[in-house]
């Protein structure tokens, strides 16, 4: 069994064809110079990264409306109970 | 401002609805941006006593209010981030801010012809004390919207440090403060 077919399929890697903005290409190659890594490396890092973030800006918007739906149209007094505040009417106590 | 790349942060209960349904853009901005580097982290106490309101809300209502209720419920529950647990080491910190300050700092809330029954807000403050000892525990900033209450817990755990050894001070976030 060769090490490529025992990584998980999350760090397999597969190649690949991309049109990259000449910028940033120049860029990549730049820090990977200087890092003395391939330029594959660099662009694997950027990529993982911009990921990470496009995940994190959807699951921002997942808990935000997440929470819209679980608080929307509620009175100030159902809001005091879903914060542990329980009111009870005076006169019954 | 806090720097909401700073957190992650502890929410108390009342901190999370404040947030959770502010319509002000720069609130809605910071928490964009908090959320795109930490989770929401409360207490396990914050999920209770949410819990415990949703099926209070749902026994009062009837038909199809109880529909929207239990979809408010599903709603939250998918939304917890992280719930930090209420276990050994934050019940010992929880039992010494209890007996710092047995009775809460403030009176019962009161409201038009509503009123908070004293053991209604005994069992409150003993709440915050845990949420508070989760944040001191946890070693995060505790975000609140109750100033009265956790201020009091700061200032007695400031006074009595040899009974909180290596825990720190609680340091205390206002929402309002956040942006």
């Amino acid at each position: 069994m060769n090490l490529r077919s025992r990584l998980p399929d999350r760090m397999a890697k597969r190649r690949t064809t991309l049109t990259l903005p000449a910028d940033s290409l120049t860029q990549a190659q730049r820090i990977a110079r200087t890092r003395k890594v391939n330029l594959s490396t660099v662009i694997a890092e950027a990529l993982s990264e911009g990921l990470r973030v496009h995940a994190a800006a959807e699951r921002s918007v997942e808990v935000l409306n997440g929470y819209k739906k679980a608080f929307s149209g509620l009175s100030d007094e159902e809001v005091a109970i879903l914060d542990g505040v329980i009111l009870e009417p005076a006169a019954r106590r | 401002m806090i720097n909401p790349a700073s957190g992650p942060l502890l929410f108390d209960t009342s901190a999370e609805s404040w947030l959770a349904r502010t319509d002000r853009s720069e609130v809605l901005a910071w928490m964009r941006e908090y959320l795109s580097h930490h989770q929401v982290h409360i207490s396990a106490v914050t999920v209770l006593e949410r819990i415990r309101g949703y099926s209070l809300l749902w026994r009062r209502t009837e038909g199809v209010g109880r529909e929207r209720i239990e979809a408010m419920r599903i709603a939250y529950l998918t939304t917890l981030g992280r719930v930090w647990p209420l276990d050994g080491a934050v019940a010992v910190v929880a039992g010494e801010i209890m007996a710092l300050f047995p009775d809460p700092p403030t009176p019962p809330r009161r409201s038009h012809n509503l009123a908070e029954s004293r053991h209604e807000r005994l069992a409150r403050w003993r709440f915050d004390g845990m949420i508070a000892a989760t944040a001191l525990v946890a070693r995060m900033p505790l975000v609140h919207n109750n100033a009265a209450d956790f201020e009091s817990v700061r200032s007695a755990i400031e006074r009595s440090p040899e009974r909180f050894p290596n825990l720190g001070a609680l340091e205390l976030i206002r929402c309002g403060l956040l942006t």
